[in-house]
C-alpha cells in the first residue's frame, strides 16, 4: 500500500494541518495549495513508486485519427491487394478496396526505421523515438475512442490520464497549473470530459487553454487585472492582507485562514510567473521559425515553455477553426493527409529537437497519435473516385513515443501484412497507459483512488507495462 | 497525525491494498449463490433499525437546549472536555442566516435582533428563516448534488442536442418548493421515483421524476452494453444517494465488503431497465410540430415512464454478452426481513420507493439525517455520507444518530423540524472559539467542543457578492448561464453542465455533475484568488458596492462604518478605521478603479467575508 492512496474519509483541511503538527510552515507550498477533503494527498510530498524516467509528459493528440499506413507502418503488400476488398466481417460495414499509400517510405537514422516521406522532421529525430506499430483499442468511433485513450473508459465518468499523473506526482511548480490543456479551437469532439479530473479532487483539474490568440491575457482567465497595474494592485493587497491578519489574530491563528492569506500571495506571484511562461513572443525568431506558425505549432512551442517551467502534463490537441477533428479524412484522404502531416511533423520534430537541445528530452515524454488509426482499405467515394478516404480503424494502428526514458530508434510490435490487425506485441490502450505511468515512476496497479466504496485505477483491472521499450 | 489516525489509515490501506486484486481474482461467475450469512450480515450497525435512545446523563445539567445536546455533552464529558461559550448574537445571526438561506443578514435585521429583548428572540428569528422562500433554495443546493442534477450530457455528437434537458429547471423548482412546504421526506422520495405511478399522469408532482429523468444518456444509447451503463447511473444515484450503499460495485462481481450481490444489483437494475427516459410534451400537438431529432426538446418535461417490463439476467463480469440467471425485479436482499422483496407492478418504481421509505428500512432516515447534519454543522456524523457500508466510517455519535433518525421518522419525516432542532441546539450556538480546548486536543472537532468555522460554498459566496452590492435578483425559473455578466440571479438558478461545468463553480468545489456527489470539498487555491483579484464580475460588484457606500453627503468614516455593517455585520475597530482612512485618503491616480472601488474589492476579497464563524 502506498501513500498515493486517498481515503474517502473527508478529513478536514484544518484538522489535517493541525495533525501534521507544527501548523502551516512545515507543509510548504505544496500543502498550502492543496484541497481540503483529500487529507492524505494534499500535504504528502509527491512520491513515485520507483525512480521515474519521465517527470513530465507532452501528449500531442491528432484529433480524428491519423493513418498508420501513411505514417509509421509501411505496407507495400497493399499494392498486391489493391483490387481486393477485405474478406473478413468488419465492425463498420463500409468496405472498399485496399488502398496502398501513395507516399514513399525510406529508412532513417542509425536504426534504419522506415518513415513516410510526409514526415521528414520526425524521420530526422527517429533515433530518439520509439514507434509502436501494434496499438489497438475497443471501438472505432470517435467518442468512445477518445474517451478510452484519455480516461481508460468509454463513458465520460472517469478522470483523465493527466489528472491521474498529477495526482500521482503532485505539482512541480506551484506558481503554474500542474496540468494544462492546449487547443486551437474551443470546439473539440467529446469536450472537457477528455481532461476531466472527475472524482479526483479539484486540485488535479486541468487548466484548459484555447490557443487561438496567443496573447497572454487571452490565454489565461483572470491572470491580469484589467484596470490596475502590479504596483497599484500590490498596495491594494497590502491592505487586504493587513485586514486578513487582524481577522486571523482574533481567531487563534487558524491554519485554514492562514492558507487563504498565503494563496492570495501565491496568486499575486502567479500573475507574473504564469504570464512569463505563457508568453511565446519571448522566443527568438529562429526558434519560432523552427516550429512553424500554425496554431498547432504555437501550441507545441508553448508546451515546451510549460514543461520547461515545471508543468507536469501538457496535452496539445490538433484541431482548427475549420474542423474539430482535421485528421478524420473520410474523403480526399490522399490530398488532406500529407498537408496535416506537414504541419504536425514540422512542429513535432522541432519540439523533440528543442527539448533535446535543452536537456529536457531525457525526462520529458512526448507522445504523438490519435484515438485510433485509419483503414488500410479505402472508404469509397461514388461521386468522385479520386477522392476516396480512409475510415476509422481500431484493431491496429501506430503511436510515436519520444524521450522520457523510452528507447530511441526502436520499433515495437507489428500489424499483419496489410495493416489490418496488430499481431505482434499487441498494445492495448490500457497497456499504453500502464507504460506511461511506469515511465513516470508509478505502478499503475498501485495508483488508486478510493471513491464510491471502491478503489479506482486509470487502467481499471487491465494493463501490462511494455518493459521492452523502457531504456 | 495522531497515532490513532495512523492506525486507522494503515488499517484502511492494508484492507484497500488487497482490494483490487482480490476483487478481480475472485469475482466469481457463480454469482447467484453468494456466500453471505444474511442473519449475520444484518447484524452490522447500519442494517440494524435505528431506535430511540434514552438521553444520557450529563454532569452539567443546564447546558442542553435540545435532545441532541445531551448526547453531544455526554460524549464531550467522557473525554474530559467542556463546550465553548455561546456565540454572540452578531455571530449567531450571521451563521444561521447564511446557514438556512444562503445569504447574509441585512444591517436592519441585525440591529433588530440585537435589540430584541425577547428571551426567545433567536427561536423566533429561526422560525422566520425556516418560513422564508430562501430556505428551499438553500437546501436544494444540497439535494441537487445528491441527484447529480444537470441540464445536458457530458458529450454530444456533432451539434446534436436532443439529449439535453432545457427544462430541467422544473425539477429544481419542484425540489425547492418541496423543501419550502416541508414535504415529508418519505413522500419526497416516493414522488421522485414514482410520481406517475402514485398520482397518475396528471399529477402536479410529475417534475419530481427529474430525479431519474435527468440522468445520463450516453453515446450510442440503445445498444445493450450502453443501456447497461445508463442503468448503472440510476442504480448508483438511488443507492448511494438515498441508502448510503455502494450497490453499483456489485455490477460486475459480488460486493467484497458489504452484503450486496450481483443478483441484488440486477434486481434493481431491472427496475430501470423497465423504465424509459421520457420527454413528456407540455402539449402534444405543439411538441410534434417542433420536434426535431437533433434539437433540444424545448417543449417537454424530462421525466421517466414505464417501458417494456423486463427482468434482467445477471451479466457475468458486467459483460452483457454473458448472461447468467434471470433475477426478478426487487430490492436488496439484506434489507428484506427474509429474502428479497420482489416487485410486481410495472417497472417496480413505486414498490422500490416504498421499500426505500419503509420505516423498517434502517438506512434511509439515517442517511438523510446525516446529510442535513452536515449541512448545518459543516461536518458529518458519518464521515462517508454516501457509504454506510463496511468501508464507510462509523458514526461519531451512534446513539444520537439513531435517536435523531428514529424521531425523524416518528415525527413524520419533517426536514424543517429536524433543521430547527439542530440550529436551536446549544451545540450549534457555541462560539467557534473554545479557550478551554487546545487546538491539538480535537483538531477534527469530532466532539463538537466548538462550532466549525466554515468557508462559504460557491452558491453562498456568489450570492453574497451580489446581495451586499445591491444587485441580487431573487427570481427563479429557467436557468441562466453563470458566466453571463447580466445574470444576477441566485447561483442555484445557474445552468449546470455535465459537458463543461462553469469555471467559477469548478474553482470553488461544485462537484462534477456526472455522478452523485457524496459531499463537497472545500479547497483553497490561488486560482480562486485570481478570480477575486481580477475577474470582471468581482470588479463590477466592487464598483456597485462602492457606489452604494461612498455617499458624498456623509463623512468618509461614516461610509466605512456602513461598509463594515453591511458586509461583516459589525462596526469596524479603530485600527480598521485608521487603515481605511489612510487608503481612501490617497488620490485616484489616473484611470482605472477609484480608491473606493479598490477598497470595496478588498472588503469583498477578505477572509472575513468568505468565512462564517
Amino acid at each position: 500500500m502506498t501513500d498515493l492512496q486517498l481515503n474517502e474519509m473527508p478529513i478536514s483541511r484544518r484538522g489535517m494541518l493541525t495533525r501534521a503538527c507544527g501548523g502551516f510552515g512545515m507543509l510548504g507550498l505544496a500543502g498550502m495549495l492543496g484541497g481540503g477533503r483529500s487529507g492524505s494527498a494534499a500535504p504528502v510530498a509527491p512520491r513515485p513508486h520507483f525512480a521515474p524516467r519521465a517527470k513530465r509528459v507532452i501528449f500531442l493528440f491528432m484529433n480524428g485519427a491519423p493513418s498508420h499506413v501513411d505514417t509509421f507502418d509501411p505496407k507495400p503488400a497493399l499494392e498486391k491487394y489493391a483490387d481486393k476488398e477485405p474478406s473478413e466481417k468488419l465492425y463498420r460495414n463500409r468496405k472498399g478496396k485496399f488502398l496502398p499509400s501513395p507516399f514513399k517510405f525510406s529508412k532513417h537514422g542509425q536504426a534504419g526505421i522506415e518513415v513516410c516521406e510526409t514526415l521528414p522532421n520526425l524521420a530526422g529525430v527517429i533515433d530518439d523515438c520509439c514507434v509502436i506499430r501494434s496499438m489497438h483499442t475497443d471501438v472505432p468511433n470517435h467518442e468512445p475512442g477518445l474517451l478510452k485513450m484519455h480516461t481508460g473508459n468509454i463513458q465520460p465518468i472517469r478522470p483523465s490520464i493527466g489528472s491521474w499523473a498529477l495526482y500521482g506526482l503532485g505539482q512541480e511548480n506551484e506558481n503554474l497549473p500542474g496540468y494544462v490543456v492546449l487547443r486551437p479551437s474551443p470546439k473539440i469532439v467529446v469536450g472537457p470530459a477528455l481532461w476531466s479530473n472527475s472524482f479526483l479532487p479539484a486540485k488535479y483539474q486541468a487548466a484548459s487553454v484555447v490557443t487561438k490568440d496567443m496573447a497572454v491575457d487571452k490565454l489565461l482567465a483572470n491572470i491580469r487585472n484589467p484596470h490596475l497595474d502590479f504596483a497599484k494592485q500590490r498596495k491594494q493587497l497590502d491592505l487586504l492582507q493587513k485586514l486578513n491578519r487582524i481577522h486571523l489574530d482574533q481567531r487563534e491563528g487558524d491554519s485554514e485562514l492562514e492558507a487563504q492569506i498565503q494563496a492570495m500571495e501565491t496568486a499575486y506571484q502567479m500573475q507574473m510567473a504564469a504570464a512569463d511562461t505563457f508568453d511565446i513572443s519571448k522566443e527568438p525568431e529562429h526558434v519560432r521559425e523552427m516550429y512553424g506558425t500554425s496554431a498547432f505549432a504555437n501550441s507545441c512551442l508553448l508546451a515546451r515553455r510549460l514543461v520547461e517551467d515545471g508543468v507536469r502534463f501538457v496535452s496539445v490537441y490538433y484541431t482548427s477553426d475549420g474542423s474539430n477533428q482535421p485528421w478524420d479524412t473520410h474523403s480526399s484522404h490522399n490530398q488532406s493527409h500529407p498537408k496535416l502531416c506537414a504541419d504536425s511533423d514540422k512542429a513535432t520534430g522541432a519540439l523533440i529537437r528543442d527539448l533535446k537541445a535543452r536537456g529536457l528530452l531525457e525526462d520529458t515524454l512526448v507522445i504523438w497519435g490519435g484515438e485510433f488509426g485509419r483503414t488500410p482499405y479505402a472508404q469509397p467515394n461514388k461521386k468522385n473516385p479520386d477522392k476516396v478516404g480512409r475510415d476509422h480503424h481500431h484493431t491496429g494502428f501506430s503511436m510515436l513515443l519520444a524521450g522520457g526514458g523510452v528507447k530511441g530508434g526502436m520499433v515495437y510490435g507489428a500489424t499483419d501484412e496489410v495493416g489490418m490487425h496488430a499481431t505482434e506485441k499487441r498494445m492495448h490502450v490500457h497497456d499504453l497507459h500502464a507504460t506511461i505511468l511506469h515511465l513516470l515512476g508509478i505502478d499503475h496497479e498501485k495508483l488508486l483512488y478510493r471513491w464510491s466504496g471502491r478503489d479506482f485505477r486509470l487502467t481499471d483491472i487491465y494493463g501490462n507495462v511494455a518493459h521492452e521499450i523502457v531504456a | 497525525m495522531r497515532a490513532s489516525g495512523w492506525r486507522r489509515l494503515f488499517f484502511g490501506m492494508t484492507l484497500l491494498g488487497v482490494l483490487l486484486k482480490v476483487v478481480c481474482a475472485q469475482a466469481s461467475p457463480g454469482a447467484a449463490e453468494a456466500g453471505f450469512d444474511w442473519g449475520e450480515a444484518r447484524q452490522f450497525w447500519a442494517f440494524q433499525p435505528p431506535v430511540r435512545k434514552p438521553l444520557p446523563a450529563t454532569g452539567n445539567s443546564s447546558w442542553a437546549k435540545q435532545p441532541i445536546d445531551h448526547f453531544i455533552l455526554a460524549r464531550m464529558e467522557t473525554a474530559g472536555l467542556a463546550p465553548a461559550d455561546e456565540a454572540s448574537r452578531r455571530t449567531l445571526i450571521r451563521r444561521v442566516t447564511f446557514g438556512l438561506t444562503g445569504l447574509p443578514p441585512t444591517p436592519v435585521e441585525i440591529d433588530a435582533f440585537l435589540a430584541d429583548p425577547d428571551a426567545n428572540a433567536y427561536e423566533q428569528f429561526v422560525d422566520r428563516l425556516l418560513a422564508s422562500p430562501q430556505f428551499g433554495e438553500r437546501l436544494a443546493s444540497l439535494w441537487l448534488n445528491v441527484a447529480r442534477y444537470a441540464e445536458d450530457q457530458a458529450h454530444q455528437v456533432g451539434s446534436a442536442t436532443q439529449h439535453f434537458y432545457p427544462n430541467a429547471h422544473l425539477y429544481r423548482a419542484w425540489v425547492i418548493e418541496a423543501f419550502n412546504r416541508d414535504l415529508p421526506y418519505d413522500e419526497f422520495i416516493r414522488l421522485q421515483l414514482a410520481a406517475d405511478a402514485i398520482e397518475g399522469p396528471n399529477s402536479p408532482n410529475l417534475p419530481a421524476l427529474g430525479f431519474l429523468g435527468l440522468g445520463h444518456k450516453y453515446y450510442s444509447r440503445g445498444r445493450l452494453e450502453v443501456m447497461a451503463d445508463e442503468w448503472e447511473d440510476r442504480v448508483d444515484t438511488v443507492t448511494r444517494g438515498l441508502l448510503g450503499l455502494t450497490v453499483a460495485c456489485a455490477r460486475c462481481h459480488e460486493h467484497k465488503y458489504d452484503p450486496i450481490t450481483m443478483a441484488d444489483y440486477h434486481a434493481l437494475a431491472g427496475v430501470f431497465a423497465s423504465t424509459d427516459m421520457f420527454n413528456r410534451p407540455f402539449d402534444e400537438a405543439a411538441y410534434a410540430k417542433e420536434k426535431d431529432k437533433n434539437k433540444q426538446p424545448m417543449l417537454a418535461m424530462h421525466v421517466v415512464k414505464d417501458g417494456k417490463v423486463q427482468d434482467l439476467p445477471i451479466f457475468l463480469r458486467g459483460d452483457v454478452e454473458q448472461k447468467g440467471e434471470v433475477v426478478k425485479r426487487g430490492f436488496l436482499e439484506v434489507l428484506g426481513k427474509d429474502g428479497r422483496r420482489e416487485f410486481q407492478e410495472g417497472s417496480g418504481r413505486r414498490e422500490l420507493a416504498e421499500a426505500i421509505v419503509d420505516q423498517a428500512n434502517p438506512l434511509t432516515a439515517r442517511v438523510l439525517v446525516n446529510r442535513i447534519w452536515a449541512r448545518v454543522f459543516g461536518q458529518s456524523l458519518v464521515a462517508t455520507p454516501s457509504n454506510f457500508g463496511a468501508l464507510g466510517e462509523k458514526p461519531t455519535h451512534p446513539d444520537m444518530l439513531d435517536d435523531l433518525a428514529a424521531r425523524f421518522m416518528e415525527g413524520g419525516w419533517s426536514i424543517k423540524a429536524l433543521v430547527r432542532e439542530l440550529v436551536l441546539s446549544a451545540t450549534y450556538r457555541q462560539s467557534s472559539k473554545n479557550p478551554r480546548l487546545s487546538p491539538e486536543t480535537d483538531p477534527e472537532n469530532r466532539f463538537y467542543g466548538r462550532m466549525a468555522r466554515r468557508r462559504l460554498d460557491v452558491e453562498q459566496f456568489r450570492d453574497a457578492l451580489l446581495f451586499v452590492s445591491g444587485g441580487l435578483d431573487q427570481e427563479g425559473g429557467r436557468s441562466l448561464e453563470l458566466n453571463d455578466p447580466k445574470n444576477l440571479r441566485r447561483t442555484v438558478y445557474g445552468r449546470i453542465s455535465r459537458k463543461e461545468l462553469n469555471s467559477l463553480m469548478m474553482q470553488f468545489d461544485y462537484p462534477d455533475a456526472n455522478v452523485h456527489a457524496a459531499a463537497r470539498a472545500s479547497t483553497t487555491t490561488p486560482m480562486q484568488k485570481l478570480w477575486m483579484m481580477n475577474n470582471p464580475f468581482v470588479i463590477e460588484r466592487a464598483r456597485r458596492l462602492s457606489a452604494e457606500l461612498d455617499d458624498p453627503s456623509l463623512a468618509r468614516e461614516a461610509n466605512v462604518r456602513r461598509a463594515y455593517r453591511s458586509l461583516y455585520g459589525r462596526p469596524p475597530t479603530g485600527e480598521e478605521e485608521a487603515l481605511a482612512a489612510t487608503f481612501l485618503a490617497e488620490e485616484d491616480d489616473g484611470p482605472g478603479l477609484s480608491r473606493w472601488t479598490q477598497y470595496a474589492q478588498i472588503l469583498l476579497a477578505a477572509n472575513e467575508f468568505l468565512y462564517v464563524d
